[in-house]
């Protein structure tokens, strides 16, 4: 497979791009999906966002000059995407739908462990209920193995914000964690 | 060098969070939220060629006559509140005008409008006249000479 790079050249020099952007999306959809998904945590709206993110690409990206990676770019209007939904379903007075804990409860074989079920529970109410910036930068941090310096060209941030930011999340995390 | 240190941090930061919770409850987590649904990955390239061949077919201009309308709608809401707020004021300020660039001496007033005013108000004349009459300590010996003259000409009249 081509690199990001050769790719994007292929599309600013071609007239037929569709065949090369359906190759970027191939390549990236996944991470910009689960990106998305872990911000909204639901399928349907993460299908939306991706949606428009990609059609973002597809009118941005003759203008792209590569000065940052095309992975750090696009993860980056994912989640500019993403914190715009958010705060209009914020606005609107609509909540994420948080529909998981019967699939914690059924996925942790319920109640020959209860504990493990109710660290799973508050594990994952702990990771929702942290501010957006917060979640995104522990998901990054922890789940992709992100350096500081990618969060923070993503996020729009500095490295030191983006330390501060998982830093904060891990506590409060802890301090959730430890109620139990 | 540089490589080696960020990994030694992200290691750090890992086993800081996992000192906190288990790693496969962590690793759970993460499955249950980066799941899609069958086949969604196979089909979502064709689903957004469909989109951008409508991208494409939409035309760049009608962008451009929302924008134009919106300008439009502005500017007419902009120029009601100008009318009502500029119409208001000028009616204020004319009509303030007409009263501050008229003034009415009491000369050129006709003397028989102002006989006629007198003899349509004499109640307000009898009123100030009870008041001196009423007045504390009121007597005849404390009156003065015009006051009783104006007393009796009320009287006769």
């Amino acid at each position: 497979m081509s690199s990001d790079q050769e790719l994007i050249i292929q599309f600013q020099q071609s007239i037929n791009k569709e065949d090369v952007f359906t190759q970027l999306v191939q390549k990236h959809q996944q991470k910009v999906y689960y990106q998305i998904k872990r911000m909204v945590l639901n399928h349907a709206d993460a299908d939306d966002i991706a949606q428009l993110v990609w059609i973002k690409v597809w009118n941005k990206l003759d203008g792209f000059k590569m000065e940052s990676e095309f992975s750090t770019w696009i993860f980056r209007i994912a989640y500019t995407e993403t914190l715009n939904f958010i705060q209009k379903q914020k606005k609107q007075g609509g909540k994420l739908s948080n529909d998981d804990l019967n699939t914690y409860e059924n996925a942790s074989g319920s109640s020959d462990e209860p504990k493990s079920t109710e660290i799973q529970i508050a594990l994952d109410s702990a990771i929702k209920q942290l501010p957006e910036k917060q979640r995104i930068v522990f998901m990054l941090r922890y789940f992709d193995n992100y350096d500081y310096e990618k969060i923070a060209g993503i996020m729009g941030t500095t490295v030191g914000g983006a330390k501060a930011n998982f830093h904060q999340a891990v506590k409060k995390i802890k301090k959730f964690v430890k109620k139990l | 060098m540089r490589l080696t240190m960020e990994r030694e941090s992200l290691q750090q930061d890992q086993e800081w969070v996992e000192s906190i919770v288990k790693k496969d409850q962590l690793n759970r987590f993460n499955l249950t939220n980066t799941d899609a649904p069958f086949n969604y990955f196979e089909s979502f390239p064709e689903k957004m060629n469909t989109r951008i061949q409508l991208e494409k077919n939409k035309p760049k201009n009608s962008i451009l006559k929302i924008i134009f309308l919106n300008q439009y709608a502005k500017m007419a809401i902009a120029a009601t509140f100008i009318l009502i707020i500029g119409g208001t004021y000028l009616y204020k300020n004319t009509s303030t005008k007409k009263v501050v660039s008229n003034p009415i001496s009491l000369q050129e007033i006709p003397n028989e409008e102002i006989i006629n005013y007198v003899n349509n108000n004499e109640s307000i004349a009898e009123i100030d006249l009870d008041l001196v009459i009423n007045k504390e300590n009121a007597s005849l010996e404390n009156l003065e000479e015009i006051e009783i003259q104006n007393i009796q000409k009320a009287i006769i009249q």
